[in-house]
């Protein structure tokens, strides 16, 4: 078992740094930081020289590169190219708020999916199960960021209940979270209910009913805690998409997180905040993937050998 | 306490118990503005972005001012007079200044200022390129300046009023060092600095003691925001006084909303399609005029832009310093351009494919409905959206470009020189094609050239030139729009986005 | 409450029912984008600056309305649909063929190419996509092509791995040992007794795949790296149409539902297909 989490690890390793590797040098393609720190505007090339040089970009790809790395190892990110902020600084504030974010469109999704994966296991076949899981899939087919448009005018302008935007009180969680949320949705009521139909079918579940156990307590106390752990560890994966996908539901938002940061990095060929943002956002996914890979090798040692 | 927050949300979610909206706008004497992009540090060095002056405009001053209406006017300086023909500049300062820290304001603070603008200090940033005409600054007396020049600068006067030249207090930063002013500015203007939420807002509070007499509004608060609809969705919801992201097509919604005017001015921008004289059809300057003559500009200004533009004729607004009413743009004729490009053996179905900035709302509707008009031509017309950066620091500048580009400039200072130069002169980055040693010569005489009248002359006879050559087509000058809460009095709105909210109130 | 009785009639009308409504909209859609050619000539191309933004409903020569440049709002989302469908197919396809490829070499003779497509896999996973989608399109620039091509490159992988997977659990079974033991080539083996074998997988993913990346096309589109507005797509029209919600719904609305149509088609058929040819949910990933 030490073995293979030493193995896993290293894996993670390497491909932790296989993407600041491509990160840091497909950025460098195209796009000069000292221009658009300018504004795109009235400069000479030799004044662009000079900001270059204090940016530290004369020096070879490799050579910057490697300062990257040696950073990443005493964790300093370096200084955003707008402004000299500590990259570290910049994503000590926005991690948390992205993290947040993540964590209520993953619970949400788990308190939209599971009633109605139940509700449609113990009615399979009839409408309710259908309706449920068409219903599931609608929500699966607007792009989020309409949607997430579609909910302002709604719950913000024509209601004028919820606000349009930012990270504020709890309520500034909520459209957000369920523009997110929705998308996971789809997935998770179709786990749920292939699982509670699984878990239905059992003997002990037979057993229970015909005691005369109550519907509801058999199916949220016994059925649905055997279908958690499938449950669980796959939403462990959807972590990873998740945030991955985050970017535009912070910019609808105006959410203060790791999507706009790492975008307004890339739209200003800020190197270093990009590279730290998508370093540390490699870093959580390969993490999840990690745990999650070491918890399946736990319980299967089938895997281990994979 | 992070988890508890997140629950506590999807609690509220649950339950629908849902708070009356919390309104921070709407706190008496508080009045928030919108931004699109936080430029990262607040010290005037730093950055070259009209978010960092609609904000800062308000906490630091300039030795000059510029008002709303444009006009120069004194600023910390209260008068100043031209020495030693031309190469000496002498600024009287004014008295009993402070900064926001109590520091007070002198001589030294401005020779401080240019000494770290031209310094090393200033190197690193993209300010010092516009202040090279300066030499350097000697400390004449306690209230007095000289600004030795290095060569002529015409437009000195107006770049003092802004970015790199606002004055910043020596001491404070000797002290606390350029980081820490990054992110805690201190100035002389009527704002003193509060607090800054990297990505989320700068906040502001009125400073009493500034020398123009306290600002009406206790706190100023600007939060960046980047998306457009998501401006005007917070400024519907009243938790946004004033937005500056209005593509066009949105200025309908906030005209119509009750609570809300749309507040509409000329502005610097102008915008043109510049056209490609190396290759393509467009490579014949009659092919050229028949473009421009083929394309409805009236129509389009109407139609798309709503009618919050005018046309142009060169490359500049009509506040620009240079800008002749007397030039007028080639008419709009489809009959007569088909014929120019017939005669000039364009075949029907040619390709002309226009380069653009893709996330400019209001420019792609403007660039399919001129390549409307140019497929009416009988052309294949096609539009190539790119990044900006991509297309404004490799397409343009490496002459990469279709036959056509998206061409965009709000000059700050509203002088024709600084876009005339950078635009047409040989070996300039926005010129990759043309080398016309007639131009170079008018655009480099301009320079050296103090008498007002003469100068004019000149960048009006460039004007002349380039439209004779048609090296663009000239399409419109458009305005800046803002989108302000009635609640909003005295809303001064400057035509550039430099905010300066000294006599706003909010109700 | 009667719980879990396998009700077989019923589940068999719903399944056709999913069956039957998801072969409606997606066959509908792709019929109407197939023929767009001929219903609307002009390509939905033909601006009309004077008659911009006239409502659905009541011309009968603009069934749906006018977009902000004149142009017919029902000819832009039937001709829409030829890059939005052309996007999602496409890049799918070549995932597929790539990936599986790939997918079956490094299944079936493991070595070397199953450690670099595994790590490759890995590497993937851990890149944020729509981060790279952005830095990519700014590097190759925007066009139909290109997206598409960043697609290919962001999704083969998916495939790779789920044909890897299904190969490592064939290539011991008993057909495929007997089938070598008689002197059967590597090659004819990989495409006549294990290629059959999965592809059922492959097309649910590639089903969802496609609703996805059509979906994606205009997430792209959003975020200003879309393709050449003069061509309507769904996802231009979508992103454009967004400044013109409050005053002009149907500018957006109406290819908003053609994509929603559409994907929702997808997802009924993909879930449909998962039913049916994969009922033990190895492919649900």
């Amino acid at each position: 078992m030490a073995g293979f989490i030493l193995k896993r690890l290293l894996q993670a390793i390497f491909v932790v740094l296989a993407v600041t590797l491509i990160v840091s040098f497909a950025i460098r393609l195209s796009g000069d930081p000292a221009v658009m720190l300018a504004g795109g505007s009235n400069i000479t090339e030799k004044d662009l020289q000079n900001i270059r040089q204090a940016l530290g970009l004369e020096r070879p790809f490799y050579v910057q590169y490697l300062a990257f790395l040696k950073g990443l190892l005493v964790g300093d990110f370096g200084r955003s190219f707008m402004g000299g902020t500590p990259v570290s600084l910049l994503i000590s504030k926005a991690l948390p708020a992205t993290l947040l974010l993540a964590f209520a469109s993953l619970l949400l999704s788990i308190v939209l999916s599971v009633p109605l994966g139940v509700h449609a296991a113990v009615n399979r076949g009839r409408w309710p199960d259908q309706l449920i899981r068409i219903l599931s899939l609608v929500g699966l087919s607007f792009p989020n960021f309409w949607l997430a448009i579609m909910m302002v005018l709604f719950f913000s302008i024509t209601l004028g209940l919820l606000p349009p935007s930012g990270m504020e009180g709890p309520e500034s969680f909520i459209m957000p979270a369920l523009t997110m949320g929705i998308i996971l949705t789809a997935t998770n009521v179709r786990l749920v209910r292939t699982s509670m139909l699984e878990t239905l079918s059992q003997q002990y579940i037979m057993v229970a009913r015909s005691k005369g156990l109550k519907d509801w307590v058999v199916l949220y106390k016994h059925a649905l805690r055997n279908s958690a752990i499938p449950l669980v560890t796959y939403i462990g994966l959807q972590f990873g998409s998740l945030i991955g996908g985050i970017v535009i539901v912070e910019r609808v938002f105006n959410w203060p997180g790791m999507g706009t940061l790492a975008f307004d990095a890339i739209s200003a060929r800020d190197y270093p905040v990009l590279q730290g943002s998508i370093t540390v956002l490699a870093l959580f996914i390969v993490l999840i993937n990690l745990l999650v890979d070491i918890a399946y090798g736990l319980i299967d040692p089938r895997i281990r050998t994979e | 306490m992070k988890m508890s927050t997140t629950l506590k949300a999807l609690g509220l979610a649950a339950t629908v118990a849902l708070a009356p909206l919390a309104a921070p706008a709407q706190a008496a004497g508080t009045m928030s503005v919108a931004i699109a992009l936080d430029p990262g540090s607040w010290d005037p060095i730093d950055t070259f972005v009209v978010d960092w002056s609609s904000a800062a405009n308000n906490i630091f001053d300039g030795l000059t001012a510029r008002g709303a209406d444009m006009k120069l006017k004194p600023g910390l300086a209260t008068s100043w007079e031209f020495l030693d023909n031309n190469g000496r500049i002498r600024f009287k300062l004014r008295e009993n200044v402070k900064f926001q820290n109590g520091e007070p304001f002198n001589a030294d603070a401005v020779k401080f200022t240019f000494d770290r603008l031209l310094g090393d200090e200033g190197k690193k940033g993209p300010q010092q390129s516009n202040y090279t005409s300066i030499d350097h600054v000697e400390v004449v007396d306690a209230n007095t300046v000289d600004f030795v020049m290095k060569q002529p600068d015409p437009v000195l006067l107006t770049k003092l009023a802004g970015y790199g030249a606002m004055i910043v207090p020596p001491k404070y930063i000797q002290e606390k060092g350029d980081d820490y002013f990054n992110t805690h500015p201190v100035g002389t203007g009527p704002y003193k600095f509060v607090s800054y939420e990297p990505k989320v807002s700068l906040t502001l509070e009125a400073f009493p003691d500034h020398w123009g007499g306290a600002p009406k509004l206790d706190k100023l608060v600007f939060r960046m925001i980047a998306e457009a609809n998501t401006q005007i969705a917070e400024l519907q919801a009243g938790r946004l006084d004033v937005a500056t992201l209005i593509p066009f097509g949105l200025a309908p919604t906030v005209e119509k909303d009750p609570k809300l005017s749309l507040i509409s001015i000329t502005g610097p921008t102008v915008v043109a399609l510049r056209l490609n004289t190396k290759n393509g059809i467009t490579k014949d300057v009659n092919v050229r005029k028949a473009l421009i003559t083929g394309i409805d500009r009236d129509a389009i200004i109407k139609a798309v832009l709503l009618g919050h533009a005018k046309p142009i004729a060169s490359f500049q607004a009509d506040l620009s310093f240079g800008y002749d009413p007397n030039l007028k743009p080639l008419s709009f004729d489809l009959a007569k351009a088909k014929q120019m490009l017939q005669q000039a053996g364009v075949a029907a179905g040619a390709p002309i494919k226009i380069d653009f900035r893709g996330n400019d709302a209001t420019f792609r509707e403007v660039a399919q409905a001129a390549a409307g008009y140019l497929q009416a031509l009988g052309l294949k017309a096609s539009l190539q959206p790119y990044e900006t950066p991509v297309l404004l620091n490799d397409i343009i500048p490496n002459g990469k470009t279709d036959e056509a580009w998206h061409n965009a400039w709000g000059g700050w200072t509203f002088d024709y020189d600084n876009t005339a130069y950078l635009m047409y002169h040989s070996g300039e980055k926005w010129n990759p094609y043309d080398k016309d040693p007639k131009l170079d010569a008018m655009l480099e005489k301009q320079r050296g050239i103090y008498d007002v009248k003469e100068r004019e002359k000149i960048l009006q006879e460039i004007a002349r030139y380039v439209a004779d050559q048609a090296l663009e087509i000239p399409l419109y000058n458009q305005n800046t729009i803002y989108g302000v809460n009635k609640r909003v009095k005295n809303f001064d709105a400057p035509a550039d986005r430099r905010f300066r909210f000294t006599e706003t109130t909010v109700e | 409450m009667a719980v879990a009785q396998a009700a077989p009639a019923s589940r068999r009308r719903f399944r056709s029912f999913e069956l039957v409504l998801g072969v409606i909209l997606t066959g509908g859609m792709t019929l109407a984008v197939l023929f767009s050619g001929f219903l609307f000539p002009d390509g939905g191309e033909s601006m009309d600056l004077m008659a911009r933004l006239l409502p659905p409903f009541e011309n009968p020569a603009h069934l749906l309305g006018t977009d902000p440049l004149g142009r017919d709002v029902l000819a832009r989302v039937i001709v829409g649909g030829r890059i939005s469908l052309t996007v999602g197919v496409l890049s799918v396809m070549g995932a597929v063929v790539l990936g599986t490829l790939v997918g079956l070499v490094a299944g079936y003779y493991r070595g070397i190419a199953e450690i670099v497509l595994m790590r490759f896999a890995d590497i993937q996973l851990a890149l944020p996509f729509i981060l790279i989608a952005i830095m990519f399109l700014a590097i190759l620039g925007t066009g139909v092509d290109k997206v598409i091509f960043f697609m290919i490159v962001a999704q083969w992988v998916q495939y790779a791995r789920l044909v890897r997977g299904s190969v490592l659990a064939l290539r011991d079974r008993e057909f495929i040992l007997s089938a070598r033991a008689i002197g059967v080539g590597n090659g004819r083996i990989i495409f006549q007794h294990i290629l059959p074998n999965v592809l059922g997988p492959i097309v649910i993913l590639m089903t969802l795949n496609v609703a996805n990346n059509i979906l994606l096309e205009s997430s792209l589109t959003f975020l200003g790296l879309g393709v050449d507005p003069l061509i309507p797509s769904w996802g231009g029209m979508l992103a454009d149409g967004r400044t013109y919600l409050q005053s002009a719904w149907w500018v957006s609305v109406f290819p908003g539902l053609a994509i929603m149509f559409t994907v929702l088609g997808l997802n009924l058929l993909g879930d449909w297909l998962r039913d049916y040819l994969d009922p033990t949910g190895q492919a649900t990933k």
